[in-house]
């Protein structure tokens, strides 16, 4: 009994995510102590040591927890109700913003719940770290006319995702009930997903799913997939970042000034971070915190960009190559050999020397560079499946090539190119703001993030934090896009099917 | 005899050549002249020793000989002793026939083998040219004319040789056009050279002048034919601000580039490769996940803001390095060599990870431990070997990424080395500067994409044991 509970133990994933949580959270505390200590002044800086001595205290709590659950696993095989409980605590240490001890709390709660509850609570998660984030606009000198209708309206959909948390945590199952109102639901949540929480619309999608009379296989391998990319924590605390960053990136149009990010303010060149501002000013006096803030949605617009593009047209020529003659495979993978040898920043370089900086360049610099490996990847999925029996049977059944190619074959081959390009998304977001940086690319003025944090580098002697926050801010986008498409490869993976 | 020809390089390397489409194209193209001799010579020896014939002349000379009747009466006695056996009748008429019918059909037998005794058999234009390869007479004799085309038989008789050769050949042609495609797109620029770099009050007779002397007056294909036979000729021209021999400062700054890149690369491969090994082999544990958690960061992280956090920590804060690069001083390497080194690694950490855990699940590696191996000696003898492949191409790949990435970590740390070269140019932008350092980094990649590949199929068994089929 004991191997066994030992063994339910090991393979706990709550246990886990309550491990890295910890763990994470010890590290964060860690950075935030030393960096409130000004060694050249020997004191303490007290707004960062309050946080600090906060993170410590969640972390501390979190190693409560793991030992608790450890030692209710190994004693009784689960969870005993009064861990449960406790672990209601942490929930609090979403005020301090810790993310990983809160959804640590949120699935310890409801761990044996069903994949709607999971999208819940990373909904309502979104939907805090937005008006968080948000509401640093209030010590401003003032905010735009949509700032109140906008903000109000996000509260009440806050509001709104704790009635349907609570909700989903207290019904077992969710198909059983179909009264209007939980028909209705579905739709509203769709509609409202506008503000850019995909978690919204996914919660929607799966309870639509759940109570339509559509294909239930379509309905389970929607689940099977979820629950599969849920078990990853990680993964899904980078479809969180992600989703949190687009979602700001669109309310962001409506409640941060844009005279703040990009207008020049000779009163205030360089100031220290405050309530205010942040993260501090740039030598324009413009807020670096609202410049990250529309940063984001040039980064995510050129990200993306520069993955569907070379994605599309990749896919397109290593699918052909892939499934016509070997001759025409011979040519147009000879060709993108020589495009392959060409590093892609160097590429970028040159075609950017040709043709002049600007955004559109660069996207089009960025894409011709990364054609040649989704076609590779394409064109290796094709080869494995056009000696498929179904590819066989289509042919068969009369159908034209192309037909086959479209609608069978890619359609069967693509999951590996979902998670290429999930995980290249990061690298270009990486590309985009290394040219910025290096001044090539997105015009100097747009706040993109490598643009501000070039500005940043030029005063890192005298303020460093200027140069600190956007690329943390780079880096936590990418490692997200990292983890999510890590977990992708995993839950995409035929092998485990 | 025919073990002889078997052996024979040339003809083995010709028998090969033949059944390529392609290849059969080349040869003919390379050994025109000793195929025009050959054949000429082939159309006159058929003439003149046709197989038919001397076998007509050869049954005819048997004929005539005492072993024909020998026969004759050999096969009458068969005759007879069947009849006999038979109890039936032995007529002579039938008797003749027989005995005859049988001794021409054995002396024709005869008459074959004895022409096959002497080399003389029917013979078709390859089968006469493998002979003329196997004289070694001919062959020194036509040694000038045929040079090209032998040393093509020699390439294609050695699986590996061939391999070889095919590599270097892809390789010439990726960095001919790598130089097509990098001209191109600086040729269709829509911006003038001339107005950029004289400025804007020169005078139309100044931009001609320039243009001229550039030669930017000239055709695509004159300019691109110049391009490709300059890389060859390692004559670059000069570019178009300060004069300088493109040359000349390109071999100034390349030196650092590779230093960098190489010792970044060593570095990388020395950290990462232990500690893919150290995830793999305690999979799932602490430091596995420890370690893949900092790999996955190491990937996220820009070169350039990490540099700008080395000097932030390393420089200002504790003054330990100094921030910016001087040829005589080693220390001001390390942080450039780390900050290069690290999205290496971190690929090279998953990368090596991955392949010990796929190849940990192979049959082989039940069989060693069935075998009796224990887990080290499993690990080490045969999950170790077998996952370095998928390593070596990895490392070949991020090589790539990696110097075109040194023009950013060159920037931090005020490097002069190409990359910074090539993006300082790009601003003017220099024409002829870009193309040579874009070309020489291309260059420079499938240098070490050849070497990978001549790695992977030496320490590949699967490719080897391919190779030696073939």
């Amino acid at each position: 009994m004991n191997q066994l509970y030992k063994k339910k133990l090991k393979q706990s994933d709550l246990y886990k995510h309550g491990h890295f949580s910890f763990v994470v959270s010890l590290l964060l505390a860690t950075i935030l102590l030393v960096n409130s200590y000004q060694f050249t002044t020997q004191t303490w800086q007290l707004s960062l040591f309050l946080i600090a001595v906060a993170y410590l205290f969640v972390t501390i709590f979190q190693l409560v927890l793991n030992l608790r659950t450890r030692r209710d696993i190994l004693k009784y095989g689960n969870i005993q109700r009064k861990t449960r409980l406790l672990t209601a605590f942490q929930l609090g240490s979403l005020l301090v913003g810790n993310v990983f001890t809160a959804t640590y709390a949120f699935r310890a709660l409801q761990d044996d719940g069903e994949i709607e509850y999971t999208f819940a609570y990373y909904m309502f998660l979104a939907d805090f770290l937005i008006i968080a984030v948000t509401s640093f606009n209030l010590f401003k000198p003032y905010v735009t006319n949509y700032f109140i209708p906008v903000v109000f309206s996000l509260a009440v959909l806050l509001l709104l995702d704790v009635i349907v948390l609570i909700w989903l945590a207290r019904s077992k199952s969710v198909s059983r009930k179909s009264t209007r109102l939980v028909r209705l639901l579905p739709y509203l949540f769709m509609v409202t997903s506008l503000t850019g929480n995909v978690f919204r619309f996914i919660l929607g999608y799966s309870l639509l799913l759940k109570q339509g009379k559509r294909d239930p296989a379509n309905s389970e391998r929607w689940q099977l997939f979820w629950i599969k990319l849920t078990k990853r924590f990680t993964a899904m605390i980078g479809l969180l970042f992600v989703i949190f960053t687009f979602s700001l990136s669109i309310t962001s149009f409506t409640t941060f000034v844009t005279r703040f990010a990009v207008a020049n303010d000779y009163t205030v060149l360089l100031t220290e971070p405050s309530l205010v501002y942040p993260f501090g000013t740039d030598n324009f006096g413009r807020d670096v915190f609202s410049r990250i803030v529309f940063g984001a949605r040039i980064s995510l617009i050129i990200g993306m960009l520069t993955t569907l593009i070379p994605m599309i047209i990749g896919g397109f020529l290593g699918a052909i190559s892939g499934f016509f003659h070997r001759s025409l495979d011979q040519a147009i993978m000879r060709v993108l050999d020589v495009l392959y040898a060409i590093p892609g920043i160097l590429l970028a370089i040159a075609i950017i020397a040709a043709f002049g900086s600007s955004t559109l360049n660069l996207i089009i610099a960025l894409s011709v560079g990364s054609i040649p490996m989704y076609a590779r990847t394409m064109r290796a999925n094709i080869l494995m499946i056009a000696h498929l029996d179904f590819i066989e049977a289509a042919r068969a059944l009369g159908e034209s090539e192309w037909k086959i190619l479209f609608k069978h074959a890619i359609p069967n081959g693509f999951a590996p190119m979902i998670v290429r390009a999930t995980l290249t998304i990061g690298t270009a977001v990486i590309a985009t703001s290394s040219l910025s940086f290096l001044g090539l690319g997105v015009e100097p003025h747009v706040p993109e993030w490598g643009n501000v944090l070039r500005i940043g580098s030029q005063y890192l002697e005298t303020e460093p934090y200027l140069a600190i926050f956007p690329g943390l801010a780079i880096i936590l986008l990418v490692l997200s896009f990292n983890f999510l498409g890590d977990g992708l490869r995993d839950a995409l993976d035929p092998k485990i099917n | 005899m025919l073990e002889n020809l078997n052996q024979n390089k040339l003809i083995k390397g010709y028998r090969i050549v033949n059944q390529h489409p392609l290849l059969n194209w080349l040869q003919c193209l390379l050994g025109l002249p000793i195929f025009l001799i050959g054949y000429s010579y082939f159309l006159y020896m058929r003439k003149k020793i046709s197989y038919s014939a001397q076998l007509q002349d050869k049954v005819a000379q048997l004929h005539h000989s005492k072993q024909y009747e020998q026969l004759l009466t050999k096969y009458a006695q068969q005759y007879k002793h069947k009849q006999h056996y038979f109890n039936r009748r032995v007529e002579q008429t039938k008797q003749d026939a027989f005995a005859r019918a049988q001794a021409n059909q054995q002396i024709r037998k005869l008459a074959e083998a004895e022409l096959s005794k002497q080399k003389v058999q029917f013979m078709s234009f390859t089968t006469f040219f493998e002979q003329l390869l196997a004289n070694r007479n001919f062959v020194i004799l036509s040694f000038v004319l045929g040079f090209l085309i032998y040393s093509l038989y020699f390439i294609y008789q050695n699986a590996f040789v061939r391999f070889v050769f095919e590599r270097f050949i892809m390789t010439l042609f990726v960095i001919v056009s790598v130089i097509v495609i990098v001209f191109t797109i600086l040729y269709i620029s829509p911006s003038d050279s001339a107005a950029n770099i004289l400025g804007e009050s020169a005078t139309l007779d100044q931009r001609l002048a320039f243009n001229k002397q550039y030669g930017l007056d000239q055709p695509y294909f004159v300019q691109l034919w110049r391009a490709i036979s300059g890389f060859l000729r390692f004559d670059l021209g000069h570019s178009f601000t300060g004069n300088e021999v493109i040359l000349t400062s390109i071999a100034n700054r390349f030196p650092v580039t590779l230093i960098l890149a190489i010792t970044s690369l060593f570095l990388a491969v020395c950290v990462a490769v232990p500690i893919g090994m150290v995830s793999a082999a305690k999979l799932n544990s602490f430091w596995d996940y420890s370690f893949m958690f900092l790999a996955l960061i190491g990937l996220s992280i820009p070169s350039f803001w990490q540099g700008l956090i080395f000097i932030l920590t390393f420089s200002i804060r504790a003054n330990w390095l100094p921030s910016s690069y001087s040829p005589n001083n080693l220390f001001s390497l390390i942080m450039p060599i780390l900050v290069l080194g690290t999205g290496l690694a971190a690929a090279i950490t998953r990368m090596t990870r991955s392949s010990i855990l796929e190849v940990m699940h192979e049959d082989y590696m039940v069989t060693a431990k069935a075998k009796g191996l224990s887990g080290r000696e499993a690990f080490l003898g045969h999950a170790l070997r077998n996952a370095w492949i998928p390593i070596l191409t990895v490392i070949g790949l991020q090589f790539g990424v990696m110097l075109g990435g040194a023009a950013v970590t060159e920037k931090v740390f005020n490097i002069r080395g190409l990359g910074s070269y090539i993006v300082d140019k790009q601003f003017i932008p220099d024409i002829p500067a870009i193309l040579a350092g874009v070309v020489y980094i291309a260059i420079a990649i499938s240098v070490v994409n050849l070497i990978v590949d001549l790695l992977y199929a030496i320490l590949n068994p699967r490719i080897r044991a391919q190779l030696k089929n073939n």
